[in-house]
């Protein structure tokens, strides 16, 4: 699929600036079109051809996220997205302050550039998936005014944060409840956690975006992140479609999950969470 | 509407709520607009925006913080907040 490039203006605080020059840097280096945020805003006809052709590499300088919003706006295919402040955090490169980006804040944006490259490049690994499951055919079920939540009566272990966790041996699979997913809306965009990366119980295993908000998945269990759904990737909505089955999020070898349990629930027990929880959104 | 408990605990034993850094924070107020648990007010004067409800917040939700633009928002570390949940709970099943 044909590729673009849409980030931040860069006209408001230095990483933004640092965005915009991450994607000029990666325009010269793969020849993809930069869409002009400003430009698309103020007259998205001139983009609507490409943004149908095109899936976008999108680089938000910081948290406000024009640029994701944007592509939301626009119901833009995002193949990546880059955020330049948590980037920066995560890396330990202070850029200097002001719109001009100086020695640190170019240091950051090389090698950023070096990252996104080899992702795009590289097919990510996905890990090894070894689990091969049934999706759960009984279903405890909430239901509030419209609204019917799903939640199946076995094999599934909840936390409070609405992630759950299907667990076979020291093996689990992991995901997010359909209250969850039905709160959120029409899910866009799906941050895989790291591959590998050791992640506690109530740590963070990436992040999803709807056109509505934005949730951080809350690890129910403790582990080694084995494998992730790559599906999701090109296909997000696979989570509204079916958050128990195909819409899994990643596999983990668990640590320990029999200390994990003590702060986890049972079907039964997360179907008066969510009783609590849904008579709270419409209240 | 607070949540009363989580995993048992009482919320207001739980110190898990965002820190406004003013140094920082330019009350853009995305915060406020993103948050549906009413955490956050207004207010007139210099500090416009306060943490008003702190026992609304979802325990180990962090999200309004990734929509700050000027990187305001802080929240304590989780793990020190789930061995003070294991702690807290095991006191109350004693008690």
């Amino acid at each position: 699929m044909k590729r673009a490039i849409l980030s931040c203006s860069g006209m408001d605080k230095q990483m933004g600036s640092l965005a915009r020059e991450l994607a000029i840097r990666l325009n010269e280096k793969t020849g993809d079109e930069v869409v002009c945020p400003t430009l698309l805003a103020s007259l998205p006809a001139r983009y609507e051809e490409l943004l149908k052709a095109a899936s976008l590499v999108v680089i938000d300088g910081c948290g406000t996220r024009c640029a994701s919003k944007l592509a939301n706006k626009y119901n833009a295919k995002v193949e990546k997205k880059i955020l330049v402040s948590e980037a920066a955090r995560e890396l330990g490169i202070d850029p200097e302050s002001g719109l001009t980006p100086g020695p640190n804040g170019l240091k950051l944006v090389e090698q950023l550039l070096r990252d996104v490259e080899r992702d795009l490049s590289e097919e990510t690994t996905p890990g090894n998936s070894v689990m091969e499951l049934a999706p759960p055919e009984d279903f405890l079920i909430v239901t509030h005014d419209k609204y019917q939540f799903k939640i199946p009566k076995e094999g599934f272990l909840f936390n409070e944060n609405d992630s759950w966790v299907r667990p076979v041996g020291d093996k689990a699979r992991v995901g997010v409840s359909d209250y969850v997913q039905q709160k959120l809306t029409d899910i866009t965009y799906f941050e895989p956690p790291a591959l590998n990366a050791n992640v506690e119980q109530f740590g963070e295993l990436g992040t999803i975006e709807s056109t509505k908000s934005l949730l951080e998945i809350v690890a129910p269990v403790a582990g080694k992140v084995t494998a992730m759904n790559m599906e999701l990737t090109d296909n997000p909505g696979l989570i509204n479609e079916d958050p128990y089955g195909s819409g899994w999020i990643a596999e983990m070898e668990m640590s320990d999950l029999a200390s994990d349990t003590e702060l986890l629930l049972d079907g039964e027990a997360y179907a008066e969470v969510v009783k609590r929880k849904a008579a709270e959104d419409a209240g | 509407m607070s949540e009363t408990t989580f995993m048992g605990v009482p919320r207001e034993k739980i110190p898990w709520y965002p820190t406004i850094d003013y140094d920082k924070c330019n009350f853009c107020m995305e915060c406020d607009a993103f948050c549906p648990h009413q955490v956050y007010e207004h207010r007139e004067g210099d500090r416009k925006l306060v943490v008003a409800n702190p026992n609304n917040c979802v325990v180990f939700c962090r999200a309004c913080g990734k929509t700050c633009g000027p990187d305001a928002i802080s929240f304590p570390v989780k793990s020190e907040i789930l061995t003070l949940i294991k702690n807290l709970r095991t006191e109350e099943l004693v008690g």
